[in-house]
């Protein structure tokens, strides 16, 4: 990058400087020593229905949406991903959308792309349309993958930097039903570093955990006992960012 | 507790009467916990939340008083080391520097000029300044610091030959001279021509022998003036005493004259 040098060279009076070049600096291009690729680089075909497709209907057990994820929160192969900021759950429909955007959009030579979520396997009933309330639970429509928040959906790698992932991904993430972003593994621990250093520096000496653990003012009538670990970051599948 | 429940359904009258659970009943009022919109939070929740909100600290004295924190640059560069050893070597092995200022010449203009240059073994140097500050500002050389400002170019040369160098930059407009460092010794465009006009070091060494012999030259003869002058005045008196007298022997009186030296 060309660097001016007009600090130096300051115009007089009724003069003009002229912004001129220095020494360019070479950066050195990336190390991709570490980077094993996976036997196969395009993401995998997702079935919309189990091998073994459920026969028992399942209650509907929203608790697989609230709070945050306990599993697949940290890169395992790839360098980038995409992160969920919320939970819900994602359908066949989605899958697809993401599998055939990322296949589009990237060098199956030199990146790859893997999975982090199970295929579909939660059975969701409807009813038919039209009908009264009552007459038992509805057949078997669909099936869904529940993601909680804190959880990697894709990883993506291989010789490649975050900008050129960071389109496809942000197009991915636009569409999914939870809100999510693209992230690579540095940007990962620089956001659990900051939410850290806030929780530590934060001014306010009234905290949602403090009072909620010690019943300050009968909270914990209005207050669910789930926020005992929620803390007050997590309202329902909602995902609160700027709470500390 | 269905049985508690149906109880209280059915029950007209005041539920707690019989058993009515207020958790239980609670939960049938309202959606689920966890809902696609956005539920509606209790006030006092509401107010919680607001009470637990996230404080930033703030500096005890505000950033825009205090100086921007330069960092200082990296100096790691291979390349950047290697400039600069060059440049210090050409500071060594040269008695003649010349900083010129450098307009935007047409190459082959430039060419010419390095051969005219090339011809009185005067070297032609493009020098990047943020490498030849610092390098100059630590060694003896502070004072030509104001000179690499803008675009410049150094003429070396082991030589001094500044009248050839000031004859080919004459006839290229584009270069100006602006200083010299010739044999550790500043010189300004004016000194440059001062020292132009002078003769060569050998005339001018040449000349300072001669002068300095002239008086050791003069002893000799100042030495031996005064005897000198005595055998002249003796030998025109000789002289005239032999023109006045013709026939007299004037053996004697020159063996006298002789023996008197």
């Amino acid at each position: 990058r060309p660097r001016s040098e007009s600090s130096l060279c300051s115009p007089g009076p009724g003069g003009v400087a002229v912004p001129r070049a220095g020494l360019k600096k070479y950066v050195l291009p990336p190390d991709y020593s570490g980077i094993t690729f996976p036997e196969k680089t395009k993401l995998k075909f997702m079935d919309k229905v189990p091998a073994v497709p459920k026969v028992r209907r399942e209650p509907r057990q929203l608790r697989d949406i609230r709070g945050p994820s306990r599993e697949a929160t940290d890169f395992i192969q790839g360098q980038y991903g995409i992160l969920a900021l919320g939970g819900g759950y994602l359908h066949w429909g989605h899958f697809e959308m993401i599998r055939l955007t990322i296949g589009r959009s990237m060098d199956p030579k030199s990146m790859f792309a893997i999975w982090r979520v199970p295929a579909p396997y939660k059975p969701v009933t409807r009813k038919s349309l039209g009908h009264r309330m009552g007459g038992g639970k509805g057949p078997i429509d669909h099936y869904v993958t529940a993601v909680k928040s804190g959880r990697l959906v894709v990883e993506v790698g291989g010789h490649c930097e975050f900008g050129e992932v960071k389109p496809f991904l942000t197009q991915v993430a636009r569409k999914l039903p939870f809100p999510a972003i693209p992230i690579s593994r540095d940007g990962l621990q620089q956001m659990r570093q900051e939410e850290e250093e806030k929780r530590l520096n934060n001014q306010n000496p009234w905290t949602f955990e403090r009072i909620v653990t010690a019943n300050m003012l009968g909270m914990r009538k209005y207050v669910s006992p789930y926020d005992l670990h929620l803390k007050g970051r997590y309202w329902g599948k909602f995902f609160l960012k700027h709470r500390v | 507790a269905p049985a508690v429940k149906m109880a209280a359904l059915s029950g007209s009258g005041a539920p707690w009467r019989r058993g009515w659970l207020p958790a239980l009943q609670l939960i049938r009022r309202g959606s689920k916990a966890v809902t696609r919109h956005w539920k509606a939070m209790h006030f006092q929740r509401q107010k919680l939340m607001a009470v637990t909100e996230y404080l930033a600290p703030w500096p005890a004295i505000p950033p825009s008083c205090l100086a921007p924190r330069k960092e200082a640059a990296e100096e790691d560069n291979g390349y950047v080391r290697l400039l600069r050893r060059q440049v210090e070597e050409v500071f060594r092995d040269n008695r003649m520097i010349a900083v010129c200022q450098y307009n935007s010449m047409p190459d082959e203009d430039v060419v010419l000029m390095r051969y005219y240059l090339r011809k009185h073994n005067i070297e032609v140097k493009f020098v990047l300044n943020e490498i030849v500050r610092p390098v100059l500002s630590q060694s003896k050389y502070k004072n030509l610091l104001p000179l690499f400002v803008a675009r410049n170019i150094l003429l070396v040369s082991p030589e001094t030959k500044a009248k050839e160098m000031l004859r080919v930059l004459k006839g290229v407009p584009q270069v100006n001279l602006l200083g010299a460092c010739i044999d550790d010794t500043i010189l300004s465009r004016q000194g440059v021509e001062n020292f132009a006009k002078l003769p060569s070091l050998e005339a001018s060494q040449g000349q300072m022998v001669g002068a300095l012999a002239l008086l050791p030259s003069q002893t000799s003869s100042l030495l031996q003036r005064g005897s000198m002058h005595l055998t002249a005045l003796l030998d025109q008196h000789i002289r005239q005493l032999q023109a006045g007298e013709t026939g007299s022997p004037a053996e004697p009186t020159p063996a006298q004259s002789s023996g008197a030296h």
